[in-house]
């Protein structure tokens, strides 16, 4: 049987592009809902056609403008972004300092803290957030920014195995010729590694920068004062599909949906490309 | 297996033995000064000339007993029954007003109590050490080595002992915000911490082994054997079915775009790609309302025929006029594992393709002239090749699918409610993984108890599955021919 026909002298497959079609429509349609909505006049969700009836700017115009008790989307983008940048600059360096140590470097207590790592990675996250929110209430620190940014950064160090991956690629001889001519082992980590190393560390600034941006829960347990303008994104937007506010806010929830996606997106490209070189190269050793 | 576990813990443990027998040995020959340091730590520093170490390591000493005295007894006195005097309003004469007893705080005590047990052994470690340095610098005076002076400290601060330098905080943060609250946790467990005993207002004690009875049993007045057991079986199935129909469709995505009489690769690439970029709360909780009983898709559905179809063949029950699409307990399972496949999909479609572009491409070709066929390619080659670069991550995923609590909690709080009571008891429902249970069971119903028991319980079956699965799946794999 052929399944083919011939284009200008190749074969193509008609049904396996229709297929592939099929499939993409199906991953694109919530996507495209999503856009459509966010373009809607409409507050609330539309149960009887998938088009809105009416387009036009005014969910973000809303969003952005007109902040009232259960929209803050501007004060949210400020938290989330100071909160993502100081986690990024805190757990990148964390992570690259602990790749470092852990690959270039031998001590006593390196197999143990590798070991380590791993059986903490078993438990589950939850189980430490209680405690974690208990001992930030007794210093006064949950419902506080600084105390998100530590919430983040604070273990992230146990995320080293990726970037130690990456490290053990760095051929050697390269520090071993910075040693000879005196260099300790600080100048080669600043001047001699981490120059070399440019797709782990963009890998890691991004994904440490996303983190807050997609974090649901932890916003969730330690910002739970009800107050809308502590909030992050996250927190936010899922407020607004609260059962209370849905009818409302359901237009002004896209809105936010597709500002928020937009760097993101842009961020995701960028390390895409890195992405599959973390998860291959950091799982293959041990 | 017993002999190498045992031989293992040996080999992990030789180096304690190292660090107390030095000790001992720096103790009875140490001379005067080093004996002394037993008692003023850093005197044996001061008298060989590393004075700043010195004064800094009897500042520690002092610190620690103010510490000691003004902190950590306390707590530690009180650690064996988490507090006694429970928490009572009274009538001050003098203030003229209620004011709260001297109270304990349960939590506190077990918190502050633990922490100050951690300090107490690392205060020890530190007073060891010292005292084992302060014997190196004595030998090194008497074999006339030149002692390191405060430069030569900072200077291997930076080089040879660079790790140490760049450890101290990352393990700090580790210490603090990982290791600390776990042991907590796992403290809580042996606890009777739950909403009868909710510190300030109520004490909380040790129980022993009560709640992990209570977990594995089922009684009149409590279901939690009956619910586990129901969240338990789902949670594994999910776990296995999320990984493999992940992993088997993005594998089959990316060989259906990747080959070469496909057209426009990139762009059906980028199309699977754009839901990636777009942050799971935000699809996750589009998609709950999308499948809503009166969302869209049931509007559609309904006027296409379908739900009167499906009702017709009795995949609907009789008294709906919509498709339970996530309120019923068999379809939500299933709308859930099929939502998750349109989450994880691309990701793995990114890695299978990075993978798939490194197989050898001679094997192929060797394949083809021997005859083989598609299916037989994937099977001998393809198949094998995944599995040894990416079983690892396999592994690690089935883990993380354990702990999946976004794609659960986002799709089915607030939307589904169980019909089960004896689930409803114990606060489970049917598509519960045993973390979303556990967040349940602390948000919205404080008892920290039984949820740190099921943390714990999560953590045996993660244990489990990883050493099973890297013992018998990798370790064949190692042998293969795969180089």
């Amino acid at each position: 049987m052929k399944t083919y026909i011939k284009i200008k002298g190749e074969r193509f497959y008609p049904l396996r592009h229709l297929f592939l079609l099929a499939l993409a429509f199906f991953w694109l349609i919530p996507i495209f809902w999503l856009v459509l909505n966010s373009f809607s006049s409409a507050n609330a969700m539309s149960i009887s056609r998938f088009f809105p009836k009416e387009y036009s700017l005014i969910q973000y115009k809303n969003l952005l403008f007109n902040t009232d008790a259960a929209n803050q989307f501007p004060r949210w983008m400020l938290n989330t972004t100071v909160i993502a940048v100081f986690n990024c600059l805190i757990s990148s360096m964390f992570v690259l300092m602990t790749a470092y140590s852990i690959s270039r470097m031998r001590f006593s207590g390196r197999k143990f803290f590798m070991n380590l790592s791993m059986i903490l990675g078993l438990f589950p996250g939850f189980l430490s957030m209680i405690a974690i929110y208990f001992i930030l209430k007794t210093f006064n620190m949950t419902n506080s920014h600084i105390g998100m940014i530590m919430v983040y950064s604070g273990s992230s160090a146990l995320g080293y195995l990726i970037a130690k991956g990456f490290f053990d690629t760095v051929p050697t001889s390269m520090s071993e010729a910075a040693m000879i001519d005196g260099a300790n082992q600080n100048t080669i980590f600043w001047r001699i590694i981490l120059p070399m190393s440019r797709p782990i560390i963009v890998y890691t600034v991004i994904n440490a920068f996303l983190a807050p941006w997609m974090d649901f829960i932890l916003a969730k347990i330690m910002l739970n004062s009800g107050i809308a303008s502590d909030w992050t994104v996250a927190l936010g937007l899922y407020g607004m599909l609260d059962r209370s506010r849905k009818s409302l806010y359901f237009g002004q929830f896209c809105a936010g949906g597709v500002l928020v996606s937009i760097p993101i997106s842009v961020l995701f490209v960028i390390m895409q490309k890195f992405y599959v070189e973390g998860i291959t190269s950091g799982s293959t050793k041990g | 297996m017993a002999a190498t576990a045992v031989s293992r813990v040996r080999e992990g443990l030789a180096p304690v033995g190292a660090f107390f027998s030095s000790f001992a040995l720096a103790v009875k020959k140490g001379d005067i000064y080093v004996k002394l340091s037993l008692v003023i730590m850093g005197l044996g520093h001061i008298v060989r000339k590393r004075v700043a170490s010195g004064i800094a390591l009897f500042l520690t000493e002092i610190g620690f007993f103010v510490f000691l005295s003004k902190f950590a007894l306390k707590y530690i006195g009180k650690l064996p029954t988490l507090g006694t005097v429970q928490a009572e309003m009274y009538f001050d004469p003098i203030l003229f007003t209620n004011v709260w007893n001297d109270y304990d705080h349960s939590f506190k005590i077990l918190l502050y109590g633990i922490v100050s047990v951690l300090m107490i052994l690392a205060f020890i470690y530190i007073w060891m050490t010292s005292v084992k340095l302060a014997y190196r610098l004595q030998c090194d005076k008497a074999e006339g080595v030149r002692i390191p002076t405060l430069r030569n400290s900072i200077s291997d601060a930076l080089d040879t002992k660079y790790y140490r330098t760049l450890l101290f905080l990352p393990i700090l943060g580790i210490v603090i915000f990982t290791v600390i609250p776990l042991i907590v946790m796992i403290a809580v467990a042996f606890t009777n911490y739950d909403q009868q005993h909710m510190p300030p207002t109520a004490l909380f004690t040790w129980v022993g082994i009560e709640n992990f009875r209570q977990i594995f049993s089922t009684s009149l007045t409590s279901t939690f054997g009956y619910t586990f057991a129901k969240i338990l079986t789902w949670t594994l199935t999910w776990a296995v079915l999320a990984t493999f129909t992940n992993y088997i469709g993005g594998i089959l995505l990316a060989l259906l775009i990747n080959n070469k009489y496909t057209r426009a690769k990139k762009f059906w690439r980028t199309c699977f790609v754009v839901a990636m970029a777009v942050p799971q709360f935000v699809t996750l909780l589009l998609v709950r309302n999308f499948f809503a009983d009166q969302g869209i898709v049931n509007t559609i559905c309904s006027n296409l025929g379908i739900t009167a179809f499906l009702k017709n063949i009795g995949l609907v029950p009789e008294y709906l006029n919509y498709i339970p699409f996530l309120t019923h307990k068999v379809w939500a399972k299933v709308m859930i594992i099929v939502i998750n496949i349109w989450v994880g999909v691309p990701y793995l479609l990114l890695i299978a393709t990075g993978v798939l572009m490194n197989i050898p491409q001679d094997l192929y070709e060797a394949a083809t002239i021997d005859g083989a066929n598609n299916v037989q390619k994937f099977r001998a080659i393809t198949m094998p090749y995944m599995l040894f670069v990416t079983g690892p991550y396999l592994i690690n995923s089935v883990v993380q699918n354990i702990n999946n609590f976004n794609v659960i909690y986002l799709l089915t709080q607030d939307v589904y409610e169980t019909t089960d009571q004896l689930m409803a008891i114990s606060h489970g429902r049917e598509t519960d993984l045993l973390v979303t249970w556990l967040f349940r069971l602390t948000n919205e119903y404080y008892n920290y108890k039984m949820a740190s028991v099921i943390g714990i319980l999560v953590f045996v079956v993660c244990t489990v599955i990883t050493l099973v699965a890297f013992n018998v799946f990798l370790k064949k794999n190692k042998e293969g021919e795969m180089q």
